[in-house]
């Protein structure tokens, strides 16, 4: 009995007593064909479905181009209330790739934190930070209002009531010439309005929320 | 004056007797069209063996009982049909094309095209009668317990076929490309990227980078009228399949007459 | 189930079907039927209602208010019901993704061979219950007013009125529709049920003093509207004043 068992588990095909065999086979030739048919089917479907899948994943890898742009002359804006702006912030989609930034001149009383120092203007993207509705500035609350699921924000765009996770998105600004400049490319900001990298709308950046919702390869920080 | 009787034709010289139904050796064109069909389907049959498949799928019995709320499934299904045959019209006409044709295309169609707003009318509210008896026959299917045991499979294809069917409804209305339609998607797609550490990719992968781009519509027009039909298509096959190989169920309530004779015996 | 429930339930469904009739033509006749029936509701409602178009997408606008079709709307009130911001992925993904896989897993949870809803009362309350909730979030979802608009209708004693008061509600109506009260407060149908006091009965709660007191030196976090001028300031609290 173990005598038999020893035969059956030994690598030897000859030893096996597999009619055919040949000394020093260790494997039949069914399961060398079964193997190659595997493999050549899994090679076959590698060979079309990975470079399909490569070309749909593609645009997640790929960095978007962004420039600055003109908004007006440094007067249009004043500390106390924001101006809205129109920006492209992606090319070559017409009106689509547009989107309205509040603008506003940076007050020292109110714009202690330490980022927003060396900036000369403070542009808050109209995105809502809960799941990107157009948010509306409404000047006699002094508060951003989101017409969707009920968000609040106060005039440093930090949530004041409803869903939103984060304050809102903002966006870089500069003088030259005389002329601000906005960078179209946003940044996140957390309750405390340090600085990310972007992150879509519903992504909380205060604690793990920052871990759970990576920075992309698609935006960077500007 | 008396006649001679005509004398018998050899029998080499007689044709065939007549076929019942062909008095006069005249075959009555109906006939010879039902006999042509005949030869045609056994022909086919004889190579294909598709007569079995076909009684199978259509002779098989239904349980006693069997009601309306049966039909709901099939209601589901020739909705989707309407939606598969009036999409295929309109995709005739659409440009997915973000820079405004989208829109200016949807707005010939409504305009211009012969039958046009007919047509895609019949799109757009066949979308809400499927949404609506998609749910209406997982409800019933629900309360008649006919997701239990041996349709397990069936209910989980069910399932999907309403997720995708949902993905139907919502992939369809960012195609309009109006005000309502690109919100609904920004938000939808928004919601989608708030899926802990797959969501982000998962939303840059739907929109083709992290904002809607040029080609955003394009990946939504490709789902919405290729890849997702292809699954449903398919997933219905597999549930007829199982429909048809479980049968349907009869209603809960239904009386078993059994034969006390063949009751199990308590041992 | 175990396994002698199953052969139980295979037997009695053997027997239930060979009474049973063929599927051609008994069921096939009521499928068609129901199938005119789908088309017909399909095109009638296509001739009836139509298919329009909105207008153009404008990625721009301040003013837009999204809206999704009515079949979406309990998912929309979902994530307007869910105030908290610790809770917000528990609305957008969390709620929905466990619903789905509730729904998946059922028949591998629910394994009773039982099948008559009179017998099976956990299965029917849940039924009821969700049922019931996604009806109510579709309802509110539908009548989900706007943070930008009243549409309360004007009280029959203000129409009668008419002339100076009317024309001072109608104006009042308007400074508070735009100056961003809705978002805290729900005037009727409009604005959010939170964090400030509903305000459609302000006036039952609030002689007309308090209300413009209120107005100047709220408590955190309702901002000041000293700032508004004037004759606005007057006619917002004038309006708020009718609201009983």
């Amino acid at each position: 009995m173990s005598d038999k068992r020893a035969q059956h588990k030994s690598k030897y095909t000859l030893d096996r007593g597999i009619p055919g065999a040949f000394e020093g086979e260790t494997i039949t030739r069914r399961r060398l064909m079964t193997g190659t048919a595997n493999a050549a089917g899994a090679v076959a479907v590698a060979a079309f479905a990975l470079p399909a899948l490569g070309f749909a994943l593609g645009p997640i890898f790929e960095t978007q181009p962004h420039s600055w742009q003109d908004i007006g002359p440094v007067d249009a804006f004043n500390p106390n209330n924001y101006v809205p702006v129109v920006v492209t912030i992606t090319p070559g989609v017409s009106e689509i790739g547009k989107t309205t930034a509040y603008v506003r001149q940076k007050n020292p009383a109110i714009d202690t934190d330490r980022p927003d120092r060396d900036t000369p203007y403070i542009a808050i993207s109209t995105r809502c930070a809960h799941v990107g509705c157009p948010v509306r500035w409404v000047d006699a609350a002094e508060r951003f209002v989101c017409p969707c699921h009920g968000g609040v924000y106060d005039l440093l765009g930090r949530r004041v009531s409803g869903p939103p996770v984060r304050p809102l998105d903002r966006f870089p600004t500069r003088v030259r010439a005389g002329r601000v400049q906005l960078y179209t490319a946003r940044f996140s900001v957390n309750s405390q309005l340090r600085r990310f990298s972007p992150r879509d709308p519903g992504e909380p950046l205060d604690g793990i929320g920052q871990y759970l919702y990576p920075s992309r390869p698609s935006a960077r920080k500007p | 004056m008396p006649r001679l009787p005509t004398p018998k034709l050899p029998a080499a010289l007689q044709g065939p007797p007549p076929r019942p139904g062909e008095e006069n050796g005249n075959v009555a064109p109906a006939d010879a069209a039902k006999e042509a069909g005949i030869t045609v389907v056994d022909w086919v049959d004889e190579r294909t063996s598709l007569s079995g498949a076909a009684r199978w799928l259509m002779f098989r019995k239904i349980p006693k009982g069997t009601n309306w709320y049966y039909t709901l499934g099939s209601a589901t299904l020739f909705a989707f049909l309407s939606q598969a045959v009036t999409g295929v019209f309109l995709a005739m006409y659409y440009r997915p094309d973000a820079g405004g044709g989208a829109y200016e295309s949807i707005r010939h169609i409504t305009d211009q095209v012969f039958l046009g707003q007919f047509v895609r009318g019949m799109h757009l509210w066949g979308a809400s009668v499927m949404v609506v008896l998609v749910f209406l026959h997982m409800a019933r299917t629900f309360l008649f317990g006919a997701y239990k045991y041996p349709r397990e499979l069936n209910w989980v294809i069910g399932v999907v076929l309403l997720i995708l069917t949902l993905v139907m409804a919502l992939t369809g209305y960012l195609l309009p490309f109006d005000q309502r339609a690109y919100w609904a998607t920004v938000v939808a797609n928004n919601i989608t990227a708030t899926g802990p550490l797959i969501g982000p990719y998962l939303g840059d992968f739907l929109r083709a980078g992290p904002e809607f781009g040029a080609t955003t519509l394009s990946r939504f027009y490709s789902i919405h009228m290729l890849v997702v039909p292809g699954l449903i298509a398919a997933l219905i096959g597999a549930h007829l399949y199982l429909v048809t190989k479980l049968g349907t169920t009869a209603p809960p309530w239904q009386k078993v007459e059994t034969r006390p004779e063949l009751n199990e015996a308590e041992v | 189930m175990n396994r002698r429930e199953k052969e139980q339930y295979l037997r009695d469904y053997g027997i239930l079907k060979a009474k049973g009739k063929p599927f051609f033509p008994y069921a096939v006749t009521k499928d068609g039927a129901m199938a005119c029936v789908v088309l017909a509701v399909i095109i009638t409602m296509s001739l009836v209602l139509g298919a329009g178009q909105g207008p153009k997408p404008n990625p721009t606008t301040t003013s837009y208010v999204p809206r999704p079709d009515w079949y979406f709307f309990f998912l929309f009130e979902l994530l307007r019901v869910v105030k908290p911001d610790s809770l917000t992925q528990l609305a957008t993904i969390g709620i929905p993704t466990l619903g789905m896989i509730a729904l998946f897993l059922l028949p591998f949870y629910d394994r009773s061979p039982e099948r008559r809803p009179e017998h099976r009362p956990i299965a029917m309350v849940t039924f009821v219950v969700v049922v019931g909730a996604m009806a109510l979030l579709t309802y509110q979802g539908a009548h989900a007013g706007d943070p930008t608009t009243i549409s309360l209708p004007t009280p029959q004693r203000i129409v009668k009125a008419g002339g100076a008061t009317l024309a001072e509600y109608e104006a009042g109506k308007a400074v508070v529709a735009q100056s961003g009260c809705l978002a805290c407060h729900k005037i009727g149908e409009n604005g959010n049920g939170g964090p400030g006091p509903n305000l459609t009965r302000v006036a039952t709660r609030l002689p007309a003093g308090a209300i413009a007191r209120t107005l100047v030196n709220p408590t955190a976090p309702m901002p000041s509207f000293r700032n508004l001028p004037p004759n606005k300031f007057k006619a917002a609290v004038a309006f708020l004043n009718q609201l009983k």
